[in-house]
């Protein structure tokens, strides 16, 4: 039936968990454009004919295909505008340098949205807060205190501290470090945040 | 050298700085950890915590972290060896230790510079004056130098020599002597190892003096010194002693809600005074395998033969407690016969020969549900931080212990009771098992005890010696020196030294990975002979 290979690049998309960005899929756009291609192909010969030579009875199936048409276009845009909302929730979760895991998965064109995204992200954020700058993705949450306990998870490896001094962080230590300098190695998972 | 003022010349010294806490895997470490972890996050130092849990690790930890911190605190470690010579820091590295174990040594008490210890001195710690142990070494050395540098003339010379001879001999016996002495004095010192005052207390006081003491700190501070009471560290008198201080402070605590109109909401956490029995975990487990398990009342009944079970049941009856009543959960008793049950238990158990039935300690509760005794606590978390390895590292376990002392990881509090009743209730298995195959030998001043009663009645007052295998592939046995358990000892274990002459005098192949000096690792091969030079030394 028409429509499959478009209803396919959907539900790649629906299986795949929150946040995560599945590798572009080449061949199924391609085909879907390719069956754009012969539908529409058709649908021109068949509106030829039916205007010369009257065929009304051909109308219906003229119908069905424009309808065709319509539904795998609208699949496409689905499929290529949910994949720009992933990459750029990556940017408020990752930072600013992608893991070459991810930037495999994106086409050309989604990297160069992705670079066009980062500067517009930088150049508003250089705006605010007078001369400096502020930084608007730390923080996602209102911080409680100026230092947090956080513990390691996995050995890390020496960590520099803002007087130039640095902490070794070994699995199962726990140390007691101000919250910008942990939130990165929070979202890597590399320390975890203690409550106590 | 010992600290008098803790706030000025430790905290406040920390305060601005980057400290590094070198934690021991006990309960009574953990609590002060927890203490001294709030103070610093109270006032934003930034400190990294790491467990140790012997020498090796201390060392190896040490080596990995001195090019990043300057200033250490040793918790529960360090304060009876000559930790210089062992890390060999850097000229401007400080150590501040805060340690129960006794006696502390006298390179530590009496290096200024470096070593600061976090230890009150009205503990009786009877350190051997300066003078006794340190002499200097430079006023026989200007001596030596004035002789290269006499004059020439021959007869003067020589009764100049023979004076000089003369004095010379006096002051080499002098210095024989005064080394004799010196040997004798470090002796005597070094003979007994005990423990001084809980951590866990030490530093609520710091807190205190700063004013900045919680509820949660005071039951910090009790569970630290109930641990040490427990795990039979320090005498009765000094238990009762801290139990009068804490007292204080927890009427204080107390106070300060009593007088605000509005009572305390039930979910808020209250510390109260208890006068209760002695009988481990027995409100969350039945009385009767409280009973059972508990080392005092276990050996006391003799439970592990039939004529034990037997005295148990009397002692049951005459408590007037049905044996239906007693086998289910403590909770689930009639509530008719657990409205006297501490005093109907502590008297029959005067007549049963057992005395110290009750004892002082505190209860926490918060919430309709949850009331835990300090020792209720302290065995969860010995538990769980003994608990067998199925990942390799041990410092897992610390993390589970420490989480399980914070009121908001209650989950992990009761996992611990569970671990805890499955501890005890193995123990007393293993007791029995060898009580009753008669795996204890006589070894003439001691008994021998190796893992895998004889009706002696010299049997409560002879020391045990304990050997369990500890790595099969290595070939090493652990071995523990227990001194003869009696009410008025003093608790102080003379096995660390006598291990140590022992291995020394028949090259036996041994580790002191441990902070206690009585538990050691020996290689198996060498049990024997290390035992027969045991008995030669302590007979």
């Amino acid at each position: 039936m028409f429509c499959e290979r478009a209803m396919e690049l959907v539900r790649e998309l629906h299986r795949a968990a929150e946040g995560r960005l599945p590798a572009f899929n080449e061949d199924g756009l391609r085909q879907v454009l390719e069956e754009m291609k012969a539908l529409y192909e058709q649908n021109q010969s068949d509106v030829n004919e039916a205007k010369s030579g009257g065929r009304g009875d051909l109308i219906p199936t003229i119908k069905f295909r424009h309808c065709s048409l319509l539904r795998n276009q609208r699949c496409t845009v689905a499929y290529l505008y949910d994949r720009l909302l992933r990459i750029r929730a990556l940017r408020w979760e990752c930072g600013s340098v992608l893991p070459s895991a991810l930037r495999f998965h994106m086409s050309a064109e989604e990297m160069e949205w992705f670079n066009h995204y980062k500067k517009s992200l930088a150049t508003y954020m250089r705006s605010l807060g007078g001369d400096e700058g502020l930084d608007i993705t730390q923080d996602m949450k209102p911080p409680k205190s100026l230092y947090i306990e956080v513990r390691c998870l996995k050995d890390y490896g020496e960590f520099e501290v803002d007087d130039g001094t640095s902490v070794l962080l070994k699995k199962n230590s726990q140390h007691f470090l101000p919250r910008w300098k942990c939130e990165q190695l929070i979202r890597q998972g590399i320390l975890e945040h203690v409550l106590s | 050298m010992f600290v008098s003022d803790f706030r000025k010349e430790f905290y406040e010294v920390v305060q601005n700085q980057r400290v590094l806490l070198f934690v021991a895997s006990d309960v009574d470490a953990l609590c002060a950890c927890k203490i001294l972890q709030a103070l610093f996050q109270c006032d934003h130092v930034q400190y990294t915590l790491v467990p140790v849990s012997g020498w090796q690790e201390l060392e190896t930890a040490f080596l990995e972290h001195k090019e990043q911190f300057h200033y250490f605190i040793l918790i529960n470690c360090g304060a009876n060896v000559d930790l210089l010579d062992i890390l060999q820091p850097d000229e401007d590295t400080v150590f501040f230790v805060c340690d129960t174990h006794r006696p502390v040594n006298v390179v530590n008490v009496y290096n200024d510079a470096q070593i600061k210890l976090l230890i009150k001195q009205d503990d009786d710690l009877e350190v051997p004056a300066y003078d006794d142990i340190f002499r200097d070494e430079e006023e026989d050395k200007e001596h030596s130098g004035n002789e290269s540098d006499e004059g020439s003339e021959p007869s003067e010379k020589r009764t100049r020599l023979e004076e000089e001879i003369a004095e010379q001999t006096l002051k080499r016996r002098k210095r024989r002597e005064w080394e004799a002495r010196r040997r004798d004095i470090l002796f005597d010192y070094e003979q007994y190892e005990y423990h001084g005052t809980s951590s866990a207390m030490v530093m609520f006081d710091l807190a205190w003096m700063m004013s900045k003491d919680l509820s949660d700190m005071l039951w910090w501070a009790i569970v630290g010194l109930t641990d040490q009471w427990v795990q039979d560290k320090i005498t009765q008198m000094k238990y009762v002693t801290d139990v009068g201080i804490l007292q204080r402070h927890v009427s204080r605590h107390n106070h300060r809600h009593e007088d605000e109109e509005h009572a305390l909401s039930v979910d808020c956490m209250r510390i109260s005074f208890e006068y209760d029995l002695c009988l481990a975990l027995y409100q969350h487990w039945s009385l009767h395998d409280s009973l059972c398990n508990t080392c005092y009342t276990a050996a006391r009944f003799k439970l592990w033969s039939l004529h034990g079970q037997k005295r148990l049941q009397e002692f049951l009856a005459d408590v007037g407690l049905p044996l239906k009543q007693v086998k289910q959960k403590f909770q689930s008793m009639d509530v008719s016969l657990k409205e006297n049950l501490r005093e109907m238990i502590e008297e029959s158990a005067n007549k049963f020969g057992m005395k110290d039935m009750r004892v002082q300690t505190f209860s926490i509760h918060f919430g309709f549900k949850h009331k835990f005794l300090a020792s209720d606590v302290v065995f969860a978390t010995m538990s769980l931080m003994e608990s067998p390895e199925k990942d390799g590292s041990g410092t897992d376990n610390f993390i589970q212990a420490l989480d399980s002392l914070s009121r908001g990881n209650l989950d992990k509090l009761y996992r611990g009771l569970e671990l805890a009743k499955q501890q005890l209730r193995a123990t007393q298995q293993t007791i029995a098992s060898c009580l009753c195959t008669n795996l204890i030998i006589s070894q003439g001043p001691f008994l021998y005890c190796s893992l895998m009663e004889t009706k002696n009645r010299r049997c409560k007052l002879l020391p045990l010696v304990m050997a369990a295998p500890l790595s099969a592939e290595q070939g090493t046995v652990t071995m523990v020196g227990i001194p003869p358990e009696t009410d008025s000892s003093d608790r102080k274990n003379f096995f660390g030294r006598a291990f140590e002459k022992a291995a020394e005098g028949t090259n036996s192949r041994t580790l002191h990975n441990h902070f206690d000096l009585s538990v050691i690792e020996l290689k198996a091969e060498d049990r024997s002979k290390f035992l027969d030079a045991l008995v030669s030394l302590l007979s």
